[in-house]
């Protein structure tokens, strides 16, 4: 599900199908780039290649406007540093149509982002020929530290408040335009006040790696749509004007980005070269930094790998071996994205909790073994005792077999695949 | 004489070929052109399913977020 191929295909359709007459614009609430491993002043050479071709992506197939979140603060204080920023934009136009209304830079190397952009669009059928005026503004929540804290100071950037901010720039961008778009990277509570605060706003597209996919909510004049995480699923809004051009209604659509849409064939090449080019950093960032070599019985670890499983549970064992659980890597090994930490998470064992590193660090860790449901399993083999390794079906499942990653999961059908 | 008709319409030819090309779409040079054919069918079933019916609306917002660096998604 989801992809840039696919996303370009869609948009093409859609405006296709009305031969090309009526304005569309293309939208991004934020949460463009990826902070992974961010360590306090820069980014690993891998991820900073997968955010410039994000960049790329996205100045090569037309995106009116991106909302910048604090998840984007990383890669946005290289790109928005004064030094090299005329040439980065000629290069990358896409740069100048980031935006956002409550982040300031901490010091003077770094350019502010726009707090709005407006865009014009020429209307065909309720008022041919007119003109309007569409003013969109960036808003992000700060960076989370605890479920009720915020950082206001993230990677060089300041984050105002965002209600603040808002009864400031909100009324300032309706002087200038017919209708008000808010770009909101915050939670649904931040998004429901902000639309209930500021009476100026029409639509208000709201992203914090939500899976919803609610009708729309009304605050007053505005309406609330969440877009979907990843953007596996296309969010699209209709507006249908009166002949003064006002808005009369507004209807909100979510459109499967499956694989009954075929891949644009540009965009996929830009697909395939972003990938490889990561994948080629990544090789080369591993060679430079070797791991130590694998050690399946490492006591640093609390994670055993099945082979040890399978000396006590040999039938379990043999059910697993035969499962897609078994080859889950290998899954990711033919789109070649064994590399991709955002993939691998679930495709391993104990990620990010003291097991699976890398394929070369601790390849035994590799694809969805036992204790990847059932809990680590070092101190169970220690003193092997009844009432280990318990898991809530399919409560525990659905970590990984989430609607976005696993859109046709169904536990009654899943399970007996690996019933054990 | 000849020569200079000749320029004129040379030059006339490549204004015309640039603003086609990056005035009137309000689009970047570089950037993909979106009004390109398809090499899909827009009428067969299944994406018509997706599209929905053209039902009036004046105006549209195609919408998405959180790819959070990936241009693609896993498996």
């Amino acid at each position: 599900m989801g992809g840039l191929a696919r996303r370009v295909s869609y948009i093409k359709a859609f405006q296709h199908r009305s031969n090309m007459e009526v304005p569309t614009l293309f939208v991004d609430a934020g949460n463009l780039f990826t902070d992974d491993r961010f360590a306090g002043d820069h980014l690993p050479a891998e991820v900073m290649t997968k955010n410039q071709w994000v960049v790329k992506g996205y100045s090569d197939f037309h995106q009116d406007v991106a909302n910048i979140s604090f998840n984007d603060l990383p890669y946005i204080a290289e790109l928005f540093k004064k030094d090299g920023y005329e040439k980065r934009l000629q290069e990358y136009p896409f740069i100048d149509r980031l935006i956002s209304a409550n982040l300031e830079p901490a010091d003077d190397t770094r350019r502010a982002p726009q707090p709005y952009l407006i865009r014009e669009v020429t209307l065909s059928r309720t008022a041919p020929g007119k003109k309007l005026r569409i003013a969109f503004v960036g808003l992000t929540e700060g960076k989370p530290t605890s479920p009720n804290q915020h950082e206001s100071l993230y990677a060089g950037f300041r984050i105002n408040d965002v209600f603040e901010t808002a009864k400031r720039v909100i009324p300032e961008a309706k002087k200038k335009a017919d209708m008000v778009v808010v770009l909101a990277y915050m939670s649904q509570d931040m998004a429901q006040r902000l639309a209930s605060e500021n009476p100026d706003i029409d639509t208000l597209i709201v992203a914090r790696q939500m899976s919803l996919m609610n009708d729309p909510e009304h605050f007053g004049r505005a309406t609330i749509t969440y877009a979907f995480n990843q953007t596996k699923y296309l969010g699209e809004l209709r507006y249908y004007l009166r002949s003064d051009s006002t808005i009369e209604n507004q209807i909100n659509r979510y459109v499967a980005l499956d694989a009954d849409l075929p891949d644009d064939p540009q965009a996929s090449e830009i697909v395939t070269a972003a990938h490889n080019d990561f994948t080629n950093v990544q090789k080369a960032s591993m060679d430079a930094n070797p791991a130590p070599a694998a050690q399946p019985a490492s006591q640093d670890s609390p994670f055993v790998g099945a082979s040890t499983c399978m000396n006590c549970h040999a039938t379990q064992y043999a059910v697993w071996e035969k499962s897609g659980h078994a080859h889950a890597m290998a899954t990711l090994e033919r789109k070649s994205q064994q590399f991709d930490n955002e993939c691998v998470r679930c495709h391993v064992v104990g990620f990010n909790k003291g097991g699976f590193q890398s394929l070369i660090s601790t390849p035994q860790l590799a694809n969805v073994q036992c204790e990847a449901c059932h809990g680590p399993g070092r101190e169970h083999v220690a003193a092997p005792a009844k009432g280990f390794g318990f898991m809530a079906t399919p409560t525990g499942c659905v970590q990984c077999h989430t609607l976005t990653n696993s859109p046709d999961f169904n536990f009654a059908t899943y399970w007996p695949k690996i019933k054990h | 004489m000849h020569r200079k008709l000749s320029l004129s319409v040379t030059l006339l030819f490549i204004t015309i070929l640039t603003t086609l090309q990056f005035g009137c779409s309000g689009s970047d040079p570089g950037e993909a052109d979106m009004n390109a054919p398809l090499s899909f069918d827009i009428n067969s079933p299944k994406i018509k399913e997706r599209l929905g019916n053209d039902d009036g609306y004046a105006m549209a917002i195609i919408y998405g977020a959180d790819i959070h660096g990936s241009l693609e998604t896993c498996g």
